[in-house]
């Protein structure tokens, strides 16, 4: 624990928050797995004597890394998660070695009196454990860090495996999402066992070239692949079977945040009566409430929408490039995740299950 | 961890990339600011210039940044010493060069050569350029056409937009002609501001030769991100007369024969890059920023370390601990630093106001810029203005299009500032200021002190209780007409420049007035051509003493000619002086006889005046220069007669102009007149023969 080690976990926490600024460190995917590596190595580097102290010192490099891009949500989940993990761990160590004193909190009385005694004990059972225990804890968070990456990594599978299960044969699906990796593969998986139409839709401006990627995917797999403008969407709906939508970002209460066109998207499959599937890994489940649905949407560039050597247009008019949008829990009907599908009403109880209340708020 | 790192480091280093930054514009545009801080750490939109320059190459992936700084070099290696890119985590290496003594962008790279930093090819900014460009697609490119194009050495980042385009600068607008399949560059011309008399370019044809097709272009935002191969700078080195990186350099390689280099744009149509160079540029940025033209450079990316930016509806960004009263509006694209309050009934659109400042009640802020610091007390009117730091506007005041309060100024109540006053706190000598290092202002600035025991303050303008003066524009001197000024300005006035093709200038007024940068005293004097013969003859002495090459001495009386911006007459006359100073002296010291002391100089010398003189007017003058001359230094009636024998010799001087000078002029030469008589019968024997 040298202070070579510090310093050079200090410079790696620092070039991380400013390519986060700089936007070099793009999509929930990479943010999450990047975040994941670097909270491994702050663990296997930090001192502490108290967990609490760990907690805290976690809770501030999450403050941090989640103003450096406050609208890509993964990395505060991520660091929720961790948190979470550490908790569950010292909580069980902790109900292991401190079973002495637990008759004794239990009680009324003790709780007023017994302060001084216990801080007599403490000592006793700290000086002859700390260190196994210490090394105990720290290796066993470290590993469950490591096994959040795996999760994360492998999360497409999860959420495959069920894509049969949903999609039958000769149905039409419809996509406003074609920036999703995770959509693409559940389709592409689907396709072993079912056959299919999928609508794409254009995602113009930000998403155009993405789009066109994402359809050559799947005609290479031999999915049948319709490219239509985004004002189509509701002249084709009645047609479609079901609508799929990537996710940045599910809240607590069971809405999301997805690419920019999606909330009008499932506006008309809930005219058409259309099921709308909303596919998201894990880590972006986020234990927050979307109270400031304004400020959860990233406005980009404006250069998108008109060409900046438009002279008399940019001069003239204003105007904004929202990135996302917000769509509210009635609008979608499933979620699918890699632990199995979901009501939107049920989320809350994930997120109980993954993240603990005390670190919502961060700061 | 440590070791993993480092070895990456020395894979990178073998094709490190470095990029160097000029900091100082060599211009006077934001004067008066500029005399008390550096252009490149003037805020935009609240963030010091040179921090979206420095972003910019951060992104890019640079691995060594060097600075070049001249005036102000204090206050920017104080900034970046404690700015983030210090640290030991910042993407790059920085350093900062000082090279004082440079006085224009020429110097520096000149400067740059000597110190032997390039090790391949480099990136060249200013350090007033604001861009979200894709680097690595322009250096993909740059590293193609080197591959196919041995002659390759620069590539130019150009912008597409429009030729009257907001973020264009109007100040220094330029046509490119381009090989519109390969985008080399074929011709570059700087064509003067747009100002209601737009001008041609000419171009000569041998350019165009070996040419499928052109296209002539005057919509490109030249933001000055070149990719340079290391001759660059020693091309400059060779040039020692190139200033500017586009009218002498890109000119200078495309018309020359003997150097056979090309260079090519790269024009980008998706990103964004403008260069902060006028006022009116200053403002256009700010806009493209608020309005998010340039994302992701925009203030709720928080670049700095302590700034809290976050964005709202209609492009309104606010930092925390802002005070808005109940009953202010803010309209789009405003940005608010923190710590800053807002009184009742103002309302404030398209503006930015820095942290820490008081704004009053029922103000109205349109299209301005205010700087940290600052106070504006209740019911005042602002358009189209910039505040800078720590000012104070009084009660009821109104500052009209184009005013630009200087640091630390107070205006007193209900004053009416005009179109275009730039006012500053301490008095700024009309000077080049930009051009001084900063010890040679403290020095002008304690002149100024002096003098300003009996010279108050401008108070008509300012108001009987405020502090400041009035600062002249140099921009006349600069820009051939004083017309300028607006386009300068932080106005953006469109329906003011009114093109018309019938109002095509003749050539000569296209001609830049070069700076008198080369005066070797800091003091300039007003008195250019006085300043110019007293150089010239040094030169030429100095020239005739150590028996220097006649091109050396040549080029080096040119350099000083387009410096100084004379005539070839003054050139003419300085030559003839020198060269019969040094016949006098032979004279004085007996070493040479009259006769013998002309034949020695002007055989080696006369040719001199060859390059001199392009026309028959230029050899009458020399004639009558020489006389002039002649009589000023007190020497023999014959000294004109040996002269001319010679000048006539190597063939400088024609027969008929000698004899039509003569003819003219009634000289009072016997000497002379045998000459001519001799010259009229050869002639008239000539004529016989045939």
């Amino acid at each position: 624990m040298s202070s070579s080690q510090t310093k050079d976990i200090n410079f790696q926490i620092d070039s991380f928050v400013e390519k986060l600024k700089r936007r070099q460190i793009n999509g929930s995917y990479h943010v999450a797995l990047e975040t994941c590596q670097l909270l491994m190595k702050v663990v296997s580097v930090a001192k502490w004597n108290h967990i609490d102290q760990l907690i805290q010192h976690i809770r501030q490099l999450g403050l941090r890394l989640e103003k450096a891009q406050p609208r890509e949500f993964s990395c505060g989940n991520v660091i929720r998660r961790v948190l979470a993990i550490i908790r569950d761990e010292a909580f069980e160590n902790e109900g292991n070695n401190n079973e002495l004193n637990a008759p004794m909190i239990s009680s009324m009385f003790s709780l007023l009196s017994t302060n001084d005694k216990k801080s007599n004990i403490q000592p006793l059972i700290n000086s002859n454990t700390k260190s196994n225990k210490y090394h105990d804890l720290k290796s066993i968070i470290i590993q469950s860090i490591r096994d959040l990456i795996d999760e994360i990594s492998s999360i497409d599978e999860g959420i495959e495996g069920m894509s049969a299960d949903l999609i039958h044969d000769n149905e039409i699906l419809l996509t406003p999402t074609p920036d999703s990796q995770t959509v693409l593969k559940f389709l592409l998986k689907a396709r072993q066992k079912r056959k299919f139409t999928v609508l794409v839709t254009e995602n113009y401006p930000n998403g155009v070239e993405k789009a066109h990627e994402f359809i050559k995917e799947l005609s290479k797999a031999k999915i049948d692949t319709v490219l239509i403008p985004d004002s189509h969407v509701f002249a084709v709906m009645s047609r479609v079977g079901k609508v799929i939508v990537g996710a940045r970002s599910v809240f607590a209460n069971g809405g999301t945040v997805s690419t920019a066109g999606v909330a009008s998207v499932c506006e008309c499959a809930k005219e058409y009566k259309t099921p709308v599937f909303s596919v998201a890994g894990l880590y972006k489940l986020s234990p927050t409430y979307p109270f400031d649905i304004e400020n959860l949407v990233e406005i980009g560039n404006s250069g998108k929408v008109i060409k900046f050597s438009e002279s008399q247009l940019v001069h003239n008019t204003g105007l904004t490039n929202p990135l996302f949008d917000y769509i509210s829990p009635e609008n979608i009907d499933i979620y699918i995740t890699n632990i199995g599908g979901f009501a939107p009403s049920f989320i809350y109880r994930i997120v109980l299950d993954n993240y603990k209340t005390e670190d919502v708020d961060l700061s | 961890m440590a070791p993993k790192v480092k070895k990456q480091k020395e894979i990178v280093k073998d094709e490190r990339l470095q990029a160097i930054v000029l900091t100082d514009s060599f211009e006077t545009r934001f004067m008066p600011l500029t005399s008390v801080k550096p252009r490149c750490l003037l805020p935009l939109a609240n963030v010091p210039l040179i921090e979206y320059t420095l972003e910019f190459l951060a992104k890019a992936g640079v691995d060594e940044v060097y600075l070049m700084c001249c005036s102000h070099a204090d206050q920017i290696s104080e900034y970046i010493e404690n700015s983030k890119w210090n640290k030991p985590w910042s993407p790059f290496k920085i350093q900062t060069i000082m090279t004082l003594e440079s006085r224009s962008v020429g110097d520096a790279m000149r400067d740059l050569d000597n110190r032997g930093l390039i090790t391949g090819d480099f990136l060249l900014v200013s350090g007033d350029v604001v861009t979200n460009i894709q680097f690595d697609k322009v250096l993909e490119q740059h590293k193609l056409l080197k591959s196919q194009d041995r002659d390759h050495i620069a590539t130019m980042v150009l912008t597409k937009a429009s030729a009257l385009h907001r973020t264009r600068s109007h100040s220094e607008p330029a046509t490119f002609i381009l090989d519109s399949k390969t985008n080399k560059c074929l011709y570059y011309q700087d064509i003067p501001p747009v100002n209601g008399k737009k001008s041609s370019i000419s171009i000569d044809p041998e350019f165009l030769e070996n040419v499928d097709e052109f296209i002539v272009r005057n919509d490109l935002i030249d933001c000055h991100v070149d990719i340079c191969s290391p001759h660059v700078p020693a091309i400059f080195q060779e040039n020692f007369d190139y200033q500017y990186l586009r009218r002498d350099f890109v000119k200078g390689i495309l018309s020359s024969d003997i150097l056979k280099k090309s260079i090519y744009a790269y024009i980008t149509d998706e990103y964004y890059a403008a260069r902060v160079e006028s006022w009116q540029t200053y403002d256009a940025i700010s806009q493209d920023i608020l309005a998010r033209w340039c994302y992701p450079i925009v203030p709720d990316s928080n670049f700095l370390e302590n700034h809290t930016y976050s964005y709202e509806n209609e492009h309104i960004y606010k930092e925390d601990n802002v005070v808005l009263a109940q009953s202010c509006k803010i309209g789009s694209c405003v940005a608010i630093g923190s710590n800053t309050s807002i009184g009742d009934g103002t309302i404030i659109e398209n503006s930015v106001i820095g942290r820490n400042c008081k704004i009053g009640k029922n103000i109205y802020i349109k299209n301005s810029y205010i700087w940290e610091n600052s106070t504006i007390e209740d019911s005042c009117n602002i358009e189209y203005s910039i505040i800078a730091s720590n000012s104070n506007i009084g009660e009821n005041s109104k500052l009209n299009k184009g005013s630009v309060i200087g640091f630390n100024v107070k205006i007193d109540h209900d004053q009416k500032i005009d179109e275009n006053i730039r006012i500053s706190s301490s008095k700024v000598q009309n000077l080049d200021k930009s051009f001084i290092t900063s010890e040679d202002e403290e020095e002008v600035d304690d002149d100024d002190d002096d003098d300003e025991d009996e010279n108050s303050f401008d108070y008509e303008i300012v108001g009987e209780n405020g502090t400041g003066y009035i600062y002249e524009s140099e921009d006349s001197d600069y820009d051939d007409d004083a017309s300028t000024k607006p386009v300068n300005s932080l106005m953006y006035q469109m329906f003011e420049l009114t093109l018309s093709d019938d109002s095509i200038v003749s050539q000569s007024q296209i001609k830049h007035k070069k700076k008198r940068s080369y005066s070797t005293t800091s003091i300039a004097t007003d008195y250019g051509e006085e300043n110019f013969e007293k150089e010239a003859l040094e030169t030429l002495a100095r020239a005739l003493e150590n028996n220097h090459d006649l091109d050396t001495a040549l080029l080096e009386l040119n350099t000083l000619r387009m410096s100084m911006n004379v005539t070839y007459h003054e050139v003419r006359y300085a030559t003839s002086t020198a060269l019969l100073t040094r016949v006098k002296e032979f004279i004085g010291t007996d070493t040479l006889n009259n006769k013998e002391a002309v034949e020695k100089i002007f055989r080696q010398w006369g040719s001199l005046f060859k390059r001199q003189i392009f026309d028959e007017e230029d050899q009458i003058d020399l004639l009558q220069t020489l006389n002039q001359v002649i009589n000023d230094l007190g020497l023999e009636k014959q000294t004109l007669l040996y002269i001319l024998t010679i000048l006539y010799d190597v063939e400088t001087l024609e027969e008929e102009l000698i004899l039509k000078w003569w003819k003219d002029n009634e000289i009072d030469n016997e000497y002379v007149a045998k000459f001519i008589e001799w010259l009229e019968e050869a002639e008239e024997d000539d004529s016989d023969d045939e």
